[in-house]
Order: structure tokens, then sequence, then C-alpha cells
């Protein structure tokens, strides 16, 4: 212990040292201060959309075609663009996310050092950094040029943002979990398939969710790649998601947002309410669904 | 699938050894599909630089070495980049220099300080930063927050105008729109990908090694540096680079709000100019020479990725062999 | 043994990947506009007055406006058909135009020379939809009736004249007192056919003075304000005293700027309205192909920085459903819809541009 040393006169058995004391209570300050420092722009961003859109907002809102840029606030509304971002976001998701945790798996389990392996890892890295609009000319020459435009297309460009962030994410979270939960699998005879999928991946899920999460909030706010899979510029709904094209709410936000027509602006930060909404009650969602499991699991 | 192996206990039954041919079906399967996983996973991203780097070629050709120069002027058919390799180079680490610690910060509040009954309302305000899209962050950016820094960065500037470094940094010209306004909006976004990552790595260092600690009469400071960091400074690196990834190309929060003007200076309040905002700003009316320029930078982000990425991994190797004493 | 094996099976597999990888992007590197058509057409042909399908458009957002109006408008008259204009702007629209995925595009600009190729050799059919001013709008207390000429303007914008009081605005505005605000200069962030027409506007008019070339961008002076898009510019000018910028008349109107009154060929100061756009159509050249710039037009009532926009399509269609919703459409463009233009802050294409546009319709065909 310690105080063992009598170097206090004072010394308290269980506390360390003041000057020690004082360095881990400013760490804790500091801890504090990094939350605050992330409150303050978080509230005054919530408070500058809810400001502006929350007076539009209402069940016809969210369900009427969307009107010219010139019209009135109380014409017309964003459903096409809501049920577009529905649409094309979860088509990505189911394309992209579980690609995504299987091609780690691969690189964990199975891939080692071997060259696959390095060039998977390797090239995974090398795209999280590709500005979206990259990814969005990708699909176009890649796809649109041969099918035209579609909701498809634009889950094409925006599960291409999301792989490389769950590659990434699900890859760090396997490497975390300890060997001895492996070798105690292996030691009961389970199969490598068995200990992956009934072992491995439950003690990562968390990670593995919130990365997933976090690739599905990118993809949800993401308004370049869209711009040349989908068109936009949508009055009427299309719900067809394989083919036509599509508009969704970061477009309606972009294009209506700065305008200086005021049923537009009201059009746009409306829509940027909806989508903020939208996509937190998804994660709540998502992490009330993944807590469950992990309950079990433990 | 079936579990056990008949007869030879001696190989684990996971293990593609000699034994593969009495390997379940199920289990081979399984193998199999995730190898298909890989491959696809790859045949997706080497096409992804493959065909930018081909849309890129006229630019590399026509101008050569000229791509480092700063002369970018289509009207005039010069397409010199240095300006916007600079500007990306600057704002992302700026956004680097504000998130990580910041990000870090919270995720060893999460784990180490608050109760779990308090961690659960954290997580959804970090959440609540993630789903803000990233076109709201450059409209709110411009609409509200540049107009209200400029004039901060006016008195800060004014005040250290003259003297040798401060002043060269912060002082005028000084502008809204600017690379550390681009800084501070992407330093907003990628904080909840550090944050969430960052989290999850720390939550898995055992208890153990945790309570082994305290047990020797640590403080949570010195617990954290001698018990968390050493386990998870991997995982940790490896968010950071996603969030730099997602730093260095976000598109149209960036476009509003760096300024969009072509110039290296060292002055971070002055307006400036990035890779993907470049890109995002005049794609729309770029034809020939000037829209393989414009790809071109997308081709020159992934080398910057590699680069920083290599250095990256690099230094957590160096730093954790010299850990282990090997 | 099994070293080996396995290191075989992985080498294919990388090799595979790599042939699979390359062989897919050298498909993919030539832009097919030979497929059937992915867009548009996608109902049954019908014959007399209701069609039914869908017709995609792209390009300028100049259009925009006037665009979504239209479709709006042209529900009413034809409600089975579906019109979608994505914007993106006029090079984004020539190129998807090129590459089939669109059946019209948007351009403020015609086709320039280095893009020809792209369209393979198919006739392109030019018409013409609206005319619109681009306004000096300024930001100066005070001072509601400001006059400019060419010269002035070019000097402004080049970072010469760094004053409101300087002696060349003062000559021209005579009575008029003007403070000795520095000026702050208002630019586009992104490229536009407006900063393309704007910019061709000073070369025509001025070109010993002005330096900086026409383009859709422009190398402006460092001190320039850049904004993104019309409104981004209006905001500028709007926030930023002692701040003149180029703004569509349609943008500056609705976001209440001041502007001011400019030059025109043939002296006369003019302010810029859809009322005096409309004569540039009138004093301009117009080529064959219905291609013209009303830029610096001579008409003497016709305000000077006036430019032009255009639909622009293939004259052969793929199939007669797609030309006669073409046809349907581009003549509500051309023909009803102009009545929308003035409401809007646009102005309509002079009678003569306007007949001509009616007759090339026929040219449309499959």
């Amino acid at each position: 212990m310690a105080a063992v040393t009598g170097d206090e006169q004072k010394a308290d058995l269980r506390e360390p040292p003041s000057w020690r004391r004082t360095k881990n209570r400013i760490a804790t300050a500091l801890m504090v201060l990094a939350f605050v420092l992330v409150i303050i722009p978080l509230g005054f961003v919530l408070f500058t959309v809810v400001a502006k859109g929350i007076s539009i907002i209402n069940w016809s809102f969210l369900t009427s075609p969307i009107p010219s840029i010139v019209a009135p606030a109380n014409e017309g509304g964003i459903g096409p663009a809501v049920v577009g971002t529905l649409e094309i976001t979860g088509l990505a998701t189911v394309i992209t996310v579980p690609l995504g945790i299987l091609g780690a798996i691969y690189l964990n389990e199975y891939g080692g050092k071997n060259p696959l392996a390095r060039a998977i890892g390797f090239f995974s890295d090398v795209m999280t950094g590709v500005p979206s609009i990259v990814m969005g000319l990708f699909i176009f020459s890649i796809w649109v040029l041969h099918f035209g435009f579609s909701g498809l297309a634009g889950a094409f460009a925006l599960g291409c943002l999301m792989l490389p962030i769950v590659i990434r994410s699900t890859y760090e979270m396997l490497r975390l979990v300890p060997n001895a939960l492996r070798e105690g699998s292996y030691a009961l005879g389970a199969t490598k398939a068995r200990v992956t999928v009934t072992v491995v991946l439950p003690a990562a899920i968390g990670g593995i969710v919130s990365g997933a999460l976090l690739a599905v909030a990118r993809a949800l706010g993401e308004t370049a790649p869209l711009l040349f899979t989908i068109l936009g510029g949508l009055t009427t709904l299309n719900a067809n998601v394989f083919s036509g094209a599509n508009t969704a709410l970061p477009l309606l936000i972009f294009t209506n947002a700065t305008q200086p027509y005021p049923g537009a602006q009201d059009r746009g930060w409306g829509a940027a309410l909806t989508l903020i909404v939208l996509a937190f009650i998804l994660m709540i969602a998502s992490r009330l669904v993944t807590a469950r499991f992990s309950r079990y699991s433990r | 699938m079936s579990a056990v192996a008949p007869a030879d206990q001696a190989v684990p039954a996971g293990s593609a050894g000699a034994l593969s041919e009495r390997r379940p079906l199920g289990d081979r399967g399984f193998q199999g599909l995730a190898l298909a996983c890989g491959l696809l996973v790859l045949v997706i991203l080497v096409l992804i630089a493959v065909t930018t780097s081909q849309q890129a070629a006229s630019w590399f050709s026509t101008e050569g070495l000229k791509i480092f120069t700063n002369n970018w002027n289509p009207a005039a058919n010069d397409f010199g980049g240095l300006a916007f390799i600079y500007g990306t180079a600057v704002t992302a680490l700026i956004a680097l220099v504000m998130a990580v610690p910041v990000s870090v910060g919270i995720a060893l509040l999460l784990t180490e300080v608050v109760p779990y009954r308090w961690s659960r309302p954290i997580v959804y305000v970090i959440d609540l930063l993630a789903v803000v899209p990233s076109v709201v962050w450059g409209l709110w950016g411009i609409l509200v927050f540049a107009p209200w820094i400029q004039h901060i960065y006016a008195s800060i500037g004014s005040g250290v105008n003259g003297i040798p470094v401060l002043g060269n940094l912060f002082g005028p010209p000084t502008g809204g729109p600017s690379f550390f306004t681009c800084g501070i909006i992407l330093a907003f976004m990628i904080t909840p990908i550090v944050t969430s990552l960052s989290r999850e790595v720390i939550a898995t260092v055992p208890a153990i090694d945790r309570e082994g600690a305290y047990a020797l009469g640590a403080t949570r400071l010195e617990m954290i540096r001698g018990t968390v960091w050493p386990h998870s400074q991997g995982g940790v690196v490896g968010a950071v680079l996603l969030g730099l990834g997602r730093a260095m190309g976000e598109t149209i929060a960036a476009a509003l709000v760096i300024g969009s003007s072509p110039e290296i200076t060292s002055h971070l309040f002055a307006p400036g100019y990035s890779m993907p905002s470049v890109i995002a700003n005049q794609f729309g009316e770029s034809t020939g020479v000037f829209r393989a320029g414009l790809m071109g930078m997308g081709v020159l982000l992934f080398a910057f990725t590699i680069i920083i990425n290599i250095i990256a991994r690099g230094v957590v190797e160096r730093s954790a062999r010299r850990k282990r004493g090997a | 043994m099994q070293v080996r094996r396995r290191q075989q099976v992985t080498m294919t597999g990388v090799a595979a990947v790599a042939v699979v990888a390359l062989s897919l992007a050298a498909c993919s590197s030539s832009p097919s506009s030979t497929s059937s058509t992915p867009s548009g057409g996608s109902s049954s042909s019908t014959s007399g007055a209701s069609l039914s399908g869908t017709l995609n458009g792209s390009g300028s957002t100049f259009q925009t406006v006037y665009q979504q109006s239209a479709i709006s408008a042209f529900k009413s008259i034809q409600p089975n058909m579906t019109v979608n204009y994505g914007s993106g702007g006029s090079g984004k629209g020539r190129t998807d135009l090129a590459s089939g995925v669109v059946n019209y595009a948007g351009s403020d600009s015609p086709i320039p020379s280095d893009e020809t190729a792209n369209f393979k050799g198919k006739t392109v059919l030019y018409f013409p939809v609206f005319l619109g001013p681009i306004t000096m709008s300024y930001n100066l207390t005070g001072v509601s009736n400001l006059k400019l000429t060419p010269t002035v303007i070019a000097d402004i914008f080049e970072a010469k004249i760094k004053t409101w009081n300087d002696p060349a605005i003062k000559a021209i505005n005579p009575g008029v007192n003007l403070p000795s605000t520095p000026i702050t200069i208002a630019v586009r962030a992104d490229s536009s056919g407006t900063t393309q027409n704007f910019s061709l506007f000073l070369m025509t008019a001025v070109p010993s003075v002005w330096t900086l070339g026409s383009s859709s961008t422009i190398n402006w002076p460092h001190t320039a304000h850049a904004g993104n898009g019309n409104p981004g510019v209006a905001q500028i000018i709007k926030s930023t005293p002692g701040a003149i910028g180029y703004v569509d008349y349609a943008d500056a109107k609705a976001s209440g700027l001041t502007f001011a009154s400019v030059e025109n060929k043939s002296g006369t100061y003019i302010a810029p309205s859809p009322s005096s756009a409309s004569p540039a159509g009138a004093g301009v050249t117009v080529a064959p192909d219905l291609t013209f710039h009303a830029v610096w037009s001579s008409s003497p009532t016709a305000y000077p920085i006036t430019y032009q926009s255009w639909v622009l399509v293939y004259a052969k269609q793929p199939n007669a459903n797609d030309a006669a919703m073409l046809k349907a459409y581009i003549g509500y463009l051309i023909g009803q819809g102009q009545s929308l233009l003035t409401g809007l802050g646009y102005a309509p294409l002079p009678a003569s541009i306007d007949q001509m546009a009616k007759a090339q319709l026929s040219k449309i065909t499959s």
C-alpha cells in the first residue's frame, strides 16, 4: 500500500498521496468537460432544426407528395422522400451489414495472415477515406449507365460507404474476444463455425451493432452518393425501390433548406427534423434489442 | 450442424488440418460463405479503386507532376491541386486534434467513471450526435455557426496580429467559413464514431486487470494508463482511423463551410479548400480533363489514406512491441 | 502438403478476383447509350391525348424552379405522365443525356466542343425555354438606385476597384452619396451556368478590361467571399455591408435584395426585370439549331446581363411513346407554360424564338 512508505505525516491507509489524487481528479474533470463540450453544439444544432422545422410537421406533411420549390408551406409535403430514405437505406443495410460482418469473420477467424486477407484488410482501410461523392460516381459508371436510376443503385452507393466501416469495426471487436473463449469451445468439441456463431459473435455483438449503427447513421444522412444514383427531383411516390428514379430526405434537405422561398425552407427543415427523429428511433430500438440479446448470452 | 467429430479427439474439431475430410458440411459451408463474402468485398473495393483511377487517368497524363502545383484555374486549363491536398490535411488534422481527446475522454467517462445506469442516457446522447445528417451540419455551419464565430475570429485575429507564430496561425485575414470552421464541424461529425468504437473497445478490458490495478493502490487515472490503455490502444487507433477517414471524405458539409478559396496559407481562420469540397462544388459543370482532375482528387485521397494507415499501424506495432518487451 | 495446397487455392482466388475486377472495370469504362433506354417509356404506348409513362431530366439549376412549377401544372394536362427533374448542374445534365440515363437535359450553354464526342454523332435538338436576368445585387445602406457599367463591374470583380467611393463609380452615379466602405465581392463557390454567362457577358462587353476568361468556374480574387448556389451568394450579400455579387433575378427578388441598373450596348441604364430580359432575345443572332447568347444584346431596351437556358433532347427517340411524351412536355414548356414564367421571376421567350422552337418540335421522331 502506498501509505506504508511513511512519506505523508497524515498518511491515510486507504488514500493515495494528494498529488496523485489531484491528477486523478483533474482527469475526471477533463472527461466530464469532454462530454459537456459535445453537448453544447449538439444542443445548438438540435435547437436550430427543431425551431425551424417543427411548425410544419404533421401527418399530412409526412405523407403528401412533394410540391414545387415555390409552393407555400401548407401545400404538399415530403412523403416520397420519407419512403425513399427508408427503403433505400434499409436495402443498403440489408445488403451491407451481413456482407461486412461475414467478411470481417473471414479476416479474423479464417484469414489470418494469408495474402487474400491482407488484401481485403488493406483495401478496406483505403476505402474508409473515400469521399462519398466518389462512391456515387463509381456506382453511376458501374450500374446506372447500364440499368438506369433506381433506389437499388442508391442502396449500392450507400452500401459502398458503409462497408469499410462495418468491416473495420467488426474486425476490431472480433479481435478483442479473448482466445480463451474460443479454446474452451473447441475443447468441448465444437466446430469452428459453431464457435464463431455461438461464442465469438455474441461476445462481440455489442460492438458489432455499434459499428453497424454508425454505418447506418452515416448512410441515412448522405447526399452526394444519391445525387448520381437516384436522380431526385421527384414529386410523386415511387415505391418501387428496384426501378425508376427516386428521392430521399437528404437530397430534399439540401435543395430546399437554402432556398429564399419560405415554403421551401420550412419543408427543408421539416425534412431535417424528420430524418433526425427517424434515425434516432432506429438507433434506440437497435440498442434495446441488442441489450436484450447480450443479456442472454452472458 | 453436427458438432462432434467422432473418434479422433487429439485435433480440435475446427481445424482445417489433415482431418479436413471429416469436417461436417455445415462447418465447411460456413467457411466457404465467409470466404465468398471476403472475396466479394475485395472485388468491390478493387473495382472502386480501378474505375476511379481510370477516370482520373487523363488528368495524371496531361498534367504530370504539375498536379502538385498550386494553380487550379479551369478557365485557363490549369489543374494543379496542391491547395486542395493542403486543405484536406489541415482540416483533417484540426478535426482530429479536437475530436480525439474529447472522444476518448467520453469513452473513458462511460466505461470507468459513470455508473452503468447513467451510461445509457449518455450513449443515447452520443447516438443523437451521430444521427445528425452531414447536410444539416453543413447548413447549421454556414447559416448559424460561421456568422457567429467570425466575430470571435476577428477579435482573436486582431489580438495576435504581429506576434510571430500566433499571428501567422490565427492572424488576419479571417472569415466565417474557413479551415478552422471546417475542422470544428468535422470534429463534431467524427466524435460519435471514435467515441462509440473506443467505448466498445475499452469495455473489453478484463475486469480482472482493472481490479488488479486497484488492488495495487492505483488511482483511476493510473489504472487507465496502466491497464486499459495498453490493452485497447490498437482498437482505439482503429477507431481514430475510421474517424479520420470520415473527416477526409466528408463532402457536402465541408463544401458548405470551408470557404471555397484555393489558397495555401498558414492562417487557419482564412477561407480554404479541400479535395472532397472541390469535387462536390465543381463536378456538376466539369468535362474532360477538368473532370478527370476532380476524380484524381479521389485517387489522391486513396494514397493519403494508405500512407496514414501504414504510419498509424506502424506506430501501434512499435509501441505494442516495446510494451511486450519483445 | 496442406500448406502448399492452401497457398495454391489462395493464389487462384486472388487471380480470379483480379480478372473479374478488371473485366468488370473494362466493361464499365465506356458509358453505353446503346442499351435499352433505362429510363422512361416504361408504359404502354398510346396515341391521342392521354399519355402515360415517365420522363427523367437533369441539368441546369437555373431551370429548377421553372421545371418544378411546370411539372406541377402539367400534371393536370397529362395526369398519367410522371416527369422528374433532378437538377445537378448543366454539365451533369449534358453528361447524363450523353450516357442515355435521362430523356432530356437542361443546359445554360450549348454543348462545348470537348463534349461533342460524347454524343456519338447523334443529333441533339436545342429548345430554348426562357430568359433570365442576372442581377448585380448589393448591400449599401442609403443607396437604392446604383448604376454600373460593364467596365466598372469588371474592375470591381477583379478587385481593381476596392471601395465604394472610388472615382469610377462616382462618375457614373452623380449625386449619389457613396460611402468609403470597402467592397466585398460575393461569388459562386460551386461551378454554374450563371458564372459562365456572367463572365461571358464581361468578356463580350469589355474584352480589353476583363482578364479572367469565361467558364463555369472562375479564379476570383482571393478576397472574394464564395457561397453555394444563388441563395448562398444572396445570403452573403444580405449579411455583409458593402457586398456586391451576381445573383439570378428570381433568387435576388425572393431574398429581398437591392439591384443595380446596368448600362447596355445602346448606352441606356436598364434595371433587371422579366420585361427587360425578354427583349434581349430579340436582339441577338440565333443559329439554325436555336443556340444563341443573350448577353450584351443589341436590343435598345434589353437588360445586358440576360441569359438563357435550353432543354436538350435527342432528335431520334428509341420509341414512339418517348417521342410523344417529350413533344407534349417540351411543347408545354415553350407553350402554355410560358405564362408561369413572369410570376416566377423569369422572362418568357420573345415571339420570334418561341415560334422557331415550336416549329422544331416536329423534329422529335422515333
